[in-house]
């Protein structure tokens, strides 16, 4: 299961998830130009040099009235005409699928340096046609259909779930997301960063945290985000090169240094057969991680040094602790209320803030996250750095728990 | 060490009053709320709920009226002054919080312009040591540019503790100001918003929203602006910067005629009873601009002007370059306006630094003003976007306007600091 080549990170560029493209009179192409703008600039690496893009985008043809977004790469800049681009879907983790394409191309030796973007523009329409969209995550017809706001109504049952099986205290969701949004304070591109919360806050109901579904409440639920993310995957060849120019030292740069894919049954109702039989809640979630520890040669998270989970909701990020293996199944709340997931603790969840605090821009969270992961192993991440990182590890979830992305980031030296 | 763990709030039912004392009490600091009534005063603290959308924020506020305020003072470590922008009303009240404060609580004012040093004279020495400008910009929950105005008697320990308090505490972007008419925004964004109106006598009302809308760089047109603002606040700030100054653009404080005469006949802008001021609304709710000649309402002319759209198209595509190519080569006399105002702008602001800001901060303290008080492209967002100092340059002298020599030394590898500036030219 070893990785065939080393795909190495060389950087990337997000937007600011604060920021609304529609009110700012500006459609899907300006984000991606914007993106591309940074990507190249903060990296200093010639668009000429690209050999091939994967663009991770869910619902273009929905929110923005556009697909076809691979084509987009190649408007940017003349010397763009002619390069190879797809669009990957995959619902919340589509830009994970694009990462993993443009990996298995330099790992199969066909590239040499691959942009991987996701872009999702969502501020377009008003939120009960937005939650309408999302609802093509999950199998549309059976269960989201005339359903106002379905997602936080499916992962309610991954809450209902949880409880039946081992119990859930409310107030260590709270928590999740009240150090998330924490967290997102200290990043500067994080959609919260000046928005009121507190734990006081998450723990209340009423008028401004309503409960959305059955028992979360809309301190609980990730943001809808216009955002976009880049990354640069480049092979070993072209890293020591880029090394050299940039008077780097190619051990320090970080690599995928695993990764892992599965796919659960779409319908929720399978989801919850399979949990009725297993320890693990979202066994096809776990193999993902073990997959990713056995290809990065590492036992589990006591080699890893920061997570960037996907909590759409609280209760996803509360069901990562266990899942990446933080704590035995059922008591994922121990990690919570030891430190452990805290910036300061021993391996700190979402320092960026996560999909709760940073923004959750449905086709470019994938990218967000290795980006972050990126920022966090090269010593880059500023205010939000957690100290010493030298391993982290991403988890992309699509749809309620469907597609299941994992990566590990590490670095040599 | 130096806590802030209770702030007493005057004119806590204004919409300052009641939206920076809410800052204070996201940070988890206890406030107390003073207005004429409770009932006012209960109207403050629901608007700093609303602004920080949590009801929890009612347990760090309570109400009280201003018969109280003696009893509350000695408890309180800084007392936010947010009263009406009149220097009496103000000196009164700053007279019953120095008898009444302790020593070393600290005492700030959120006005917009008046001086500092006028406000502090005839207190005691321990007042003044611990007075100065706190001067949030309205709403301070979506803008976190804080002007900050010190005594010439505050320490240092007190300026850096209160700086580090607004930026770790409140998340505020501190500025540090002269105390001068208008400290730095005021002073800038007015000139700029003044002139539109003196201008708009000559071309219409709609002409000038439309040639100097947020294409070009603020996300609402300057008369517009001014009318969220109210014309009378707007006068008070504009007459006082121009009777307190006297520098290359000081005619364009000067309030035109037809202002007045709106002012006279109540048309004050959206806050005002009529609702009415540089716009109005018809019958069917479509918006009417005022005649500056006739003071009648009229409906807006449909204007397209191909520049205009032609840079809008381009901003929609995030092709910056090409839309503000437009402005530096455009032939017409609507492109010399809008030439005149971009470049009029960032002449003034760099002639400014020194005297509004320390000189040196450079630009950065006026850019951080005007982008984070006031939601403008700042002006040396605009240098790197017209190409660096030196094309800039050569485009304010063929206007005819002057160049500052902050602007002449500045390198052309100097960027504006404020990151992201393309989100300032919006395509509406």
């Amino acid at each position: 299961m070893q990785m065939a080549r080393k795909v190495f990170i060389l950087g990337g560029h997000q937007t600011d998830f604060a920021r609304n493209w529609t009110k700012e009179g500006k459609g899907i192409a300006a984000m991606i130009r914007e993106v591309l703008d940074g990507g190249f600039s903060e990296t200093a690496i010639e668009p000429g040099d690209l050999d091939a893009a994967h663009v991770g985008n869910f619902a273009g043809e929905l929110y923005a009235m556009q697909a076809h977004l691979g084509a987009f790469i190649c408007n940017y800049h003349p010397v763009l005409r002619g390069l190879p681009t797809s669009r990957h879907e995959a619902a919340c983790a589509s830009s994970s699928i694009a990462a993993l394409m443009a990996r298995a191309e330099i790992e199969a030796g066909i590239y040499d340096l691959v942009m991987v973007m996701g872009v999702e523009l969502m501020k377009s329409i008003d939120s009960k046609t937005g939650g309408d969209y999302l609802g093509t995550a999950a199998w549309y017809e059976k269960e989201c259909a005339g359903v106002d706001f379905p997602f936080p109504k499916l992962f309610d049952r991954l809450y209902d779930l949880y409880d039946e099986k081992y119990g859930v205290n409310y107030n260590h969701l709270a928590h999740i997301s009240t150090i998330n949004y924490e967290n997102a304070k200290r990043n500067p591109k994080a959609q919260t960063r000046s928005w009121y919360m507190n734990l006081q806050h998450a723990c209340s109901t009423g008028n401004y945290n309503r409960v959305i579904g059955k028992r979360l409440r809309a301190t609980d639920c990730s943001q809808v985000t216009d955002g976009a993310a880049v990354i640069f995957l480049a092979s070993e060849d072209y890293a020591s090169l880029y090394a050299m120019r940039t008077g780097n030292n190619i051990d320090k740069i970080p690599y995928i240094q695993g990764w892992g894919h599965r796919t659960a049954p779409i319908l929720f109702d399978d989801k919850e057969a399979e949990a009725r039989v297993n320890k693990y809640v979202l066994p096809h979630t776990r193999t993902a991680i073990t997959d990713a520890y056995t290809r990065a040669g590492i036992k589990g998270p006591s080699e890893l040094s920061c997570i960037e989970t996907h909590d759409c909701f609280s209760i996803t990020e509360y069901a990562a602790i266990e899942h990446f293996g933080l704590a035995s199944p059922g008591e994922g709340y121990k990690r919570i209320e030891d430190g452990t997931i805290e910036i300061g603790g021993s391996c700190p969840i979402n320092p960026s803030g996560g999909l709760i605090g940073c923004g959750h821009p449905v086709g470019a969270t994938g990218a967000r996250q290795l980006l972050d992961a990126y920022l966090q192993v090269s010593g880059k991440a500023g205010e939000y750095q957690v100290d010493g990182v030298k391993r982290a590890a991403t988890l992309n979830i699509g749809g309620s728990a469907t597609t299941n992305v994992v990566h590990v980031i590490g670095r040599d030296a | 060490m130096r806590e802030i763990k209770k702030v007493a709030v005057l004119g806590a039912n204004g919409a300052m009053g009641s939206r920076c004392g809410g800052i204070f009490a996201q940070a988890g600091v206890r406030c107390t709320f003073f207005a004429r009534t409770e009932e006012k005063a209960l109207l403050g603290i629901d608007n700093a709920v609303q602004q920080a959308r949590s009801d929890i924020l009612r347990e760090y506020i309570t109400p009280k009226t201003y018969d109280e305020l003696e009893d509350e003072l000695p408890e309180c470590d800084w007392v936010f002054e947010a009263l009406g922008e009149d220097i009496g009303l103000k000196r009164g009240y700053l007279e019953r919080i120095d008898r009444a404060r302790n020593k070393g609580t600290i005492v700030s004012t959120v006005s917009s312009s008046l001086s500092i040093e006028e406000l502090a004279e005839g207190k005691s020495d321990d007042f003044k040591a611990h007075f100065l400008g706190v001067h949030f910009f309205n709403p301070p929950g979506k803008l976190p540019a804080n002007e900050l105005i010190f005594h010439p008697d505050n320490s240092d320990m007190l300026k850096s503790f209160v700086s580090s308090f607004c930026e770790d505490r409140l998340y505020r972007v501190n500025i540090v100001t002269y105390n001068r008419p208008g400290f730095a925004g005021n002073r800038i964004g007015f000139s700029f918003l003044n002139e539109a109106t003196l201008y708009a006598e000559k071309h219409g009302v709609d002409t000038i929203d439309y040639l100097l809308g947020p294409h070009t760089g603020r996300a609402m047109p300057p008369l517009a602006t001014i009318d969220l603002v109210g014309l009378d606040v707007y006068r008070a700030i504009v007459d006082y910067i121009y009777n307190k100054t006297d520098d290359e653009r000081h005619e364009t404080f000067s309030l035109p005629l037809y202002a007045e005469k709106m002012i006279r006949k109540g048309l004050l802008g959206r806050k005002g009873q009529t609702k009415s001021g540089f716009y109005s609304k018809g019958k069917e709710d479509e918006i009417l601009g005022i005649s500056p000649n006739s003071l009648e309402y009229s409906p807006l002319k449909s204007m397209k002007i191909e520049f205009v759209e032609d840079m809008k198209n381009y901003i929609h595509d995030g092709e910056y370059t090409k839309a503000v190519d437009i402005i530096k080569k455009e032939r017409s006399p609507e492109a010399d306006i809008v030439r005149h105002f971009i470049l009029g702008y960032i002449s003034y602001s760099y002639s400014r630094i020194g005297e509004v800001t320390p000189k040196e901060h450079g630009i950065s303290g006026i850019d951080k003003v005007m982008a984070y008080g006031f939601s403008w492209l700042p002006p040396s967002g605009w240098v790197d976007l017209l190409g660096g100092p030196s094309p800039t340059i050569s485009l304010i002298e063929k206007a005819g306007l002057p160049v500052s020599e902050q602007l002449s030394v500045q390198s052309a590898d100097s960027h504006c600091l404020v990151s992201d500036v393309q989100k300032y030219l919006i395509a509406r």
